[in-house]
């Protein structure tokens, strides 16, 4: 059904060309399901334009073919690759919420392929496109078509955007990180909703990932992508349980398990080579424990049985584990506060939105009168160097919660009392001790380090507002910083742009302790980052923990990286705490059937395989 | 959405209110006595007694307002001190004629500034673009009375296309009454296009870029339904709200032009009643200029809200 062959992409950038795709060869055969998986920068989404025919204006193709049925579609004209899309190949975006036009009703969009390929009427497609909602599971689909994108939520909004990729009946559907913006329940009933498209209309999909939980429930073959080069392919379940090339079993490795704690996660030391001068020999070498003179030689992909690996010492490494951290940075027992008693204390806090005063909201609560209740009547503790997990759905309040914690949100009512001192009910000025007690680290590095300062500034800033160094100190006391979080002492120089994501949040997590606090609010720290550098976070936060002895709310939607790092989980359901209880007994034996529900519709990589979508699909809706 | 209308409109209502308290104020500020002002310094104290009384300036002055705004909502603006005209006639005279000029101006300021934008937007980076943003920068660049200075000394000096100044009703001929219009319209809008192309341009390029118009090449739509269907609906939010500001520009804009062109427009006349100390002319004139702008501001928020699905329910976005 369609075939890639030896493609080449370049990007023309400011900093130099950068090769996108190397040579990636990819066969999808009719009715099959084949995932591309990698980390960003792996150039997984390229191949996903390159098929469609939409790369930009920056993209050069300087080698390769793409047969779509037999047709080369890079021969092919504007106008002729403008009637394939959408009638023949269909695509389905990562992010519902911005993929959806906000101006046109939902009908609309659905239908409008079938006016422009099929030459329906306006009314036509609107009917057909009532039609295509109720068969993609969205209940009353007349009232859907007429509301606009915001009036949904995310789920429906993928379902509808499905709908319109399968409106004119594609052969081929390519999907980039469709499940990627949702939340776990929601992608357990998109990820059915799929199932059961292969399976009634002999559907071919390529599906394009980064989580390998989702991957190994949809498809039947994996290629895994590695700095623009397929270096591992074959049947998903061959390669997501016995991985050959040393990326793939460290990528597998470093994903935490639920069920299974680990002392700390295998990480991926290093970064991507720098893709406009690629290594000649093996991309991953300077990353791979496995690494030999050999790996500099050209790397080729070989076949290995049923499966392609692109490693020269394949062979050896078939049964190699990735290495395990060792507990070699084991500190000295947790530092336990002296006084004993949580350090953060917080009882029946409630914060409730909608409820502003002035003159216009007042106004839009006479039209609307709506009033959402993100934290309510909440009542948790965490102790000296203990991590309390909070998992929950998006609009669940978990950060509404930290936030009203730590007073950065002005909760209604309710005690909050952080390290012995009552925080709630003061003014904000009087917050002083708090402020430098407990601090905050943020889901998004790039948004919450200021672009103008020096990574040096920015840790000095804190030391300076607290006087907690004569001024002399502080470039010593800044590097200390950044070698808590294991950055090199230079960094101090740097800007958040000159750094990749994982080093920006470990200067986000430096800030953080730059006050000594001893509780810190972790957002999502890690949901921006790729797992090899996930882990490689989560395990720093951990070492921090034993040494410090500081105590997280490590607020995370990702239950399998809470389920690691935490000693107690909290889960939220619309502003209220369903379950709290130790991190294993809420992950293996949960008691609200909410916390079940969530668990259950985590995408695992372990446990049996989950081929039998279908008979679940009974079990879940 | 009534309701949305009710509430704008009443902020309408306010923003006037305030505005009449302002203009009247003048009358209070004044260094001198407005009787004084309007007779010159050598008047006759009985001729300055008797315009006080018949100004009502010897009343306290809450009632010389309530008198006044009460006298315009009734439609009795007062009597011009120096044409002994009233008003309410001589004024709506000459916001019939300005709004010949600003509609027409406003309506090619839209147009070609949307055009132009749209346009340099599809071909930003190259030299068309370039071309777009250097002519029309200098249209913003060089102050209004140049270009009317340059359109008459070209169009009607050299070329002699066109009368250099003046105004002709519509009674004397088509032809003679757009001729007429013509040199001041060109005026007002070279002046005027950078801003909406400059904003749609880059709002254009900005919603090109983003996810749903990627989108909706992906579904295989003609290039054409993806721009003018996709793009530009939601691009043209901001250059709507640009649109009403330029509006209010533009009665500033007709000050100079009709000054210039000797058109008997609103602009002119308010130039014309400040010469000539004539204060409750220029008193109407400023209130009808600020209910204009009001007027623009509002009808801009309803478009913006008919093409926002977000406002237009009221509802917040979750």
């Amino acid at each position: 059904m369609l075939l890639i062959d030896d493609l080449t992409v370049r990007y023309r950038t400011p900093g130099g060309e950068i090769e996108a795709l190397s040579s990636i060869s990819l066969q999808v055969e009719k009715g099959s399901t084949v995932a591309l998986v990698g980390e960003s920068g792996s150039g997984k989404s390229t191949v996903a334009l390159a098929a469609m025919g939409l790369l930009p204006q920056e993209a050069s193709i300087p080698s390769g073919r793409i047969l779509f049925d037999g047709q080369d579609i890079m021969m092919m004209n504007v106008e002729e690759r403008r009637r394939l899309r959408g009638s023949r190949i269909g695509l389905i975006f990562q992010d519902p919420f911005s993929v959806l036009n906000p101006s046109l009703r939902i009908g609309d969009q659905v239908g409008e392929g079938l006016v422009h390929h099929r030459g329906f009427s306006t009314e036509r497609a609107f009917a057909r496109a009532i039609e295509l909602l109720d068969e993609v599971g969205i209940v009353r689909p007349e009232s859907v078509a007429k509301a606009y994108p915001h009036e949904l939520s995310g789920g429906m909004r993928q379902r509808a955007l499905i709908a319109g990729a399968l409106a004119s009946e594609p052969d081929l559907l390519i999907l980039d990180e469709p499940t990627t913006a949702l939340d776990v329940t929601i992608e357990a009933q998109i990820l059915d909703l799929l199932e059961g498209l292969r399976r009634q209309r002999g559907m071919t999909m390529v599906f394009i990932s980064h989580n390998l939980g989702v991957v190994r429930r949809i498809s039947d073959e994996v290629a895994v992508l590695y700095a623009g080069q397929i270096i591992e392919q074959g049947r998903t379940e061959d390669v997501l349980q016995r991985p050959i090339h040393p990326y793939a079993k460290g990528l597998l490795a470093a994903i935490p398990r639920i069920g299974q704690k680990q002392g700390r996660l295998a990480a991926i030391p290093g970064r991507l080579p720098d893709l406009r001068n690629p290594p000649t020999g093996c991309r991953f070498a300077r990353r791979c424990p496995f690494a030999t003179p050999d790996s500099d030689k050209p790397q080729i992909l070989r076949k290995l049985g049923d499966r392609q690996v692109r490693c020269t010492n394949a062979e050896a490494l078939r049964e190699a584990p990735w290495p395990r951290p060792g507990e070699s940075e084991q500190f000295a027992e947790v530092v336990r506060s002296p006084h004993a008693g949580p350090v953060v204390a917080v009882e029946h806090l409630t914060k409730t939105f909608g409820r502003h005063a002035g003159f216009a909201f007042k106004w839009r609560r006479l039209a609307t009168s709506t009033e959402i209740k993100p934290v309510n009547d909440i009542s948790i503790e965490v102790a000296a160097g203990e991590v309390l997990g909070l998992v929950g759905e998006s609009g669940s309040g978990k950060t509404t919660l930290g936030l009203s914690i730590l007073r950065l949100v002005e909760p209604d009512s309710g005690t909050i009392r952080i390290a012995g001192e009552m925080v709630s009910g003061k003014a904000q000025r009087a917050l002083e001790s708090m402020r430098r007690s407990a601090q905050i680290v943020f889901q998004n590095p790039d948004s919450s380090l200021n672009p103008r300062k020096t990574i040096g500034e920015l840790l000095a800033r804190p030391i300076e507002r607290f006087r907690l160094a004569p001024s002399g100190e502080i470039p010593a006391r800044v590097r200390q910083l950044l070698d808590l979080v294991r950055l090199p002492a230079h960094y101090a120089d740097r800007y958040a742009h000159q750094m990749s994501g994982g080093e920006k949040q470990r200067v986000g997590i430096a800030r953080a302790l730059a006050t000594e606090p001893r509780f810190i609010v972790c957002d999502e720290p890690v949901s921006a980052l790729d797992v090899s550098v996930q882990a490689a976070i989560v395990n720093l936060l951990a070492d921090l923990r034993d040494r410090l002895g500081v105590a997280y709310l490590f607020i995370s939607h990702d239950i399998s990286v809470v389920a690691h790092i935490a000693d107690r989980v909290a889960v939220m359901h619309h502003g209220k705490m369903v379950e709290i209880g130790r991190a294993d007994e809420v992950m293996n034996a949960p008691k609200h059937p909410y916390t079940m529900k969530l668990l259950s519709a985590v995408p695992r990589i372990d446990g049996p395989a989950p081929r039998s979508v279908g008979e679940r699909h009974g079990q879940v809706a | 959405m009534t309701g949305y209308i009710a509430r704008r409109l009443l902020f309408v209502v306010l923003v006037l209110v305030a505005v009449s308290m302002l203009v009247f104020s003048i009358t209070a500020l004044l260094p001198a006595n407005v009787a004084h002002l309007i007779l010159g310094p050598f008047a006759p104290p009985e001729q300055v007694r008797a315009l006080e009384l018949k100004l009502g300036l010897t009343d306290p002055i809450w009632l010389q307002y309530v008198r006044w705004a009460g006298g315009f909502l009734s439609g009795n603006l007062g009597e011009s001190t120096l044409m002994n005209r009233p008003i309410g006639p001589l004024l709506m005279e000459a916001i019939g004629r300005s709004m010949m000029l600003t509609g027409a101006s406003f309506v090619l300021i839209a147009v070609i500034g949307i055009g132009l934008g749209i346009i340099a937007a599809l071909r930003h980076g190259g030299p068309l673009d370039h071309g777009i943003s250097v002519g029309t920068y200098l249209g913003i660049a060089v102050p209004e009375f140049f270009w009317a200075i340059i359109v008459i000394i070209v169009v009607a000096a050299w070329l002699g296309w066109l009368p250099a100044s003046g105004y002709e009703p519509l009674s004397a001929g088509f032809t003679v009454w757009a001729k007429h219009l013509i040199a001041p319209t060109m005026t007002l809008v070279f002046g005027h296009l950078a801003h909406v192309s400059r904003l749609t341009r880059s709002s254009m390029i900005e919603v090109l870029q983003s996810p749903y118009v990627t989108a909706a090449r992906a579904k295989g739509l003609p290039e054409r339904v993806v721009v003018m269907h996709h793009a530009l609906r939601n691009a043209l939010l901001p250059t709507i709200t640009v649109l009403a500001l330029d509006f209010g520009r533009l009665m500033g804009g007709i000050v100079v032009v009709e000054t210039i062109f000797a058109y008997p427009g609103l602009g002119r006349l308010i130039v014309f009643s400040i010469q000539n100390r004539d204060l409750p002319t220029l008193q109407a004139a400023i209130l009808v200029v600020a209910a204009i702008y009001a007027l623009a501001n509002l009808l801009a928020d309803l478009l913006y809200a008919r093409f926002n699905p977000k406002i237009r329910f009221g509802r917040n976005v979750g």
